[in-house]
């Protein structure tokens, strides 16, 4: 730890100035670039725009900035600043230093002051090193933030599952009893009691279909209270996926989808749950062939890869889930439909979210989903694409 | 044909009395229903059908201690019984071919031609 702080004062810095003084800059420079130099590389620039282009266009670490710039006066000019290039560490240089000013300031993303005129290039040298160790701990901490905040809604994802499994088998098995007296009922009218009366047969028509929905609601309740029991086997996992879309060929060639398929060969094989990998399918395909008008695109790629060194492909709450450098099989559902609304998409594993209420969503497909999949060690996710549609993958360890 | 003779053990009232109601019309089958759980030995040891469905979940005594009772008794222990439950779904029947722990499960609901089949497949004919 010593040693790299000992390495990270004496190692040069990339720098830029933007300071429409000239005097000033001069200063700065000579300080920066004077043996031993602070700077490796040294930008100036005399207003805002053109620091601006100058950070999108190099690697900069570090700006010291003057306020009053011809374009830009004031605090504006850190908001701008920081808002623009949130991992850069901002120090300001002015020749009138206000506690005020200086604590808004601080708020709005700088780090420190420098007060011109009033500092050595060894005070500058130790300043600069001092912001850049700030900025990097304020980067650490926002994204460990951000890897709470997300860890804290899955596991409230995770109680809410529990809550309704819970509640789920209870209510599956009360429902289904008296569903299964409607169905034989009704059953019963149909086959035996004859009448000529088109009402009649109408009524119990959807009283028949009517049945047959709660039964498809209740057995997706009951599918989170026997999340439990899997029969895992080694499986070809495109034997899988093709065993999948048959059971979804109906409604592909019923919106006339254009189904694409590139599969890897020898691909390991996986071992799984059959069954309940094949409910996980149907329900992404579904998803994918409801969301798009008719002569749409699905795209389905299956391959093997190996996670990355920072686990970026997978959702903060199955990182630790995975290893480095681990050998997975993905499946990528990818379509051109209409997307998941912006608004909606880190809820669309909630238990009864849906975008279909009312027309055939029961809002049960994905929560079972992600669970079948935690069950399997496999992680899901979920994205809109830039374009258009939204693509699905599924990583499996092999 | 012999007409074949069916118990149903099942609390739900209203299912069984459907149940029998579809059985009976569809003309092969004797029916009896036992909505207590307790009396289903004795009833079936009066009645020898060829056949019983036997529910799971029930109040007093559950199907599987109903099925060691009826294993256990020497005129009955022949007899196929097929389990008839809302605690397990169709999908999960199917996986197994119908068969669990060497039992035949039907879940509830089902069409009646899905539990004929069970039926039908248990006693050889209909």
């Amino acid at each position: 730890m010593n040693k790299n702080i000992k390495k990270d004062f004496s190692r040069p810095l990339d720098v830029i100035i933007v300071e429409d003084n000239q005097v000033d800059a001069r200063i700065l420079e000579s300080m920066l670039m004077d043996p031993p130099a602070i700077a490796k590389t040294l930008k100036i620039a005399n207003t805002l725009s053109s620091a601006i282009k100058i950070l999108e266009e190099n690697e900069i670490e570090i700006a010291i900035l003057d306020l009053n710039l011809p374009d830009s006066k004031g605090v504006e000019t850190i908001v701008e600043i920081s808002n623009r290039f949130p991992k850069l560490t901002i120090v300001i240089n002015t020749g009138a230093y206000e506690d005020e000013l200086g604590l808004e300031a601080l708020s709005l993303g700088a780090q420190d002051f420098l007060l011109k005129g009033k500092y050595n290039s060894y005070v500058l040298n130790k300043i600069l090193r001092y912001c850049l160790e700030r900025k990097r701990s304020e980067i650490e901490l926002k994204q460990a933030y951000e890897t709470l905040k997300e860890t804290q809604s899955q596991l409230i994802q995770s109680e809410k599952m529990k809550v309704v499994g819970g509640l789920a088998s209870g209510v599956a098995h009360e429902v289904k009893n008296p569903l299964a007296t409607i169905l034989y009922g009704v059953t019963y009218l149909i086959d035996q009691v004859k009448l000529d009366d088109d009402n009649y047969n109408l009524v119990l028509k959807n009283i028949r279909e009517a049945t047959d929905r709660a039964n498809v609601i209740i057995t997706g309740l009951l599918d989170f209270s026997t999340l439990n029991k899997f029969n895992k086997v080694e499986y070809d996992i495109v034997d899988v996926v093709e065993k999948s879309l048959l059971l979804v060929n109906y409604q592909i060639d019923k919106n006339i989808i254009n189904v694409v398929k590139d599969y890897e060969n020898n691909l390991a094989p996986l071992l799984i749950d059959v069954i309940r990998i094949e409910q996980v399918l149907v329900n992404i395909l579904l998803n994918a062939i409801v969301s798009m008008d008719k002569s749409g695109r699905v795209l389905i790629k299956i391959y093997s890869s190996v996670i990355s060194k920072n686990k970026k492909e997978l959702p903060a709450s199955d990182k630790d889930n995975f290893i480095a450098g681990q050998k997975v099989v993905i499946v990528e559902i990818d379509d051109v439909g209409n997307g998941i609304p912006d608004d909606e998409i880190n809820n669309i594993f909630d238990p009864f979210y849906t975008s279909r209420r009312g027309i055939g969503g029961v809002g049960l497909g994905l929560s079972v989903s992600k669970n079948i999949l935690e069950n399997h060690g496999a992680s899901i996710v979920i994205k809109n694409k830039v374009d258009a549609g939204v693509i699905a993958k599924l990583i499996f360890k092999t | 044909m012999d007409c074949k003779k069916i118990l149903i053990v099942d609390d739900e009232k209203g299912f069984t009395s459907m149940l029998k109601l579809n059985l009976e019309a569809i003309g092969d089958f004797e029916v009896k229903v036992v909505n207590e759980a307790n009396n289903a030995l004795m009833t079936a040891k009066q009645f020898l059908p060829d056949i019983i469905l036997l529910d799971i979940i029930m109040p007093n005594k559950e199907g599987p201690d109903v099925a060691i009772e009826i294993r256990n008794e020497p005129s009955l222990k022949n007899i196929p019984i097929v389990f008839l439950t809302a605690t397990i779904t169709r999908d999960e029947v199917a996986s197994q071919n119908g068969w669990i722990g060497g039992n035949i499960f039907v879940a509830k609901p089902s069409s009646l031609k899905e539990l004929l089949a069970s039926i039908e497949s248990s006693i050889g004919v209909r």
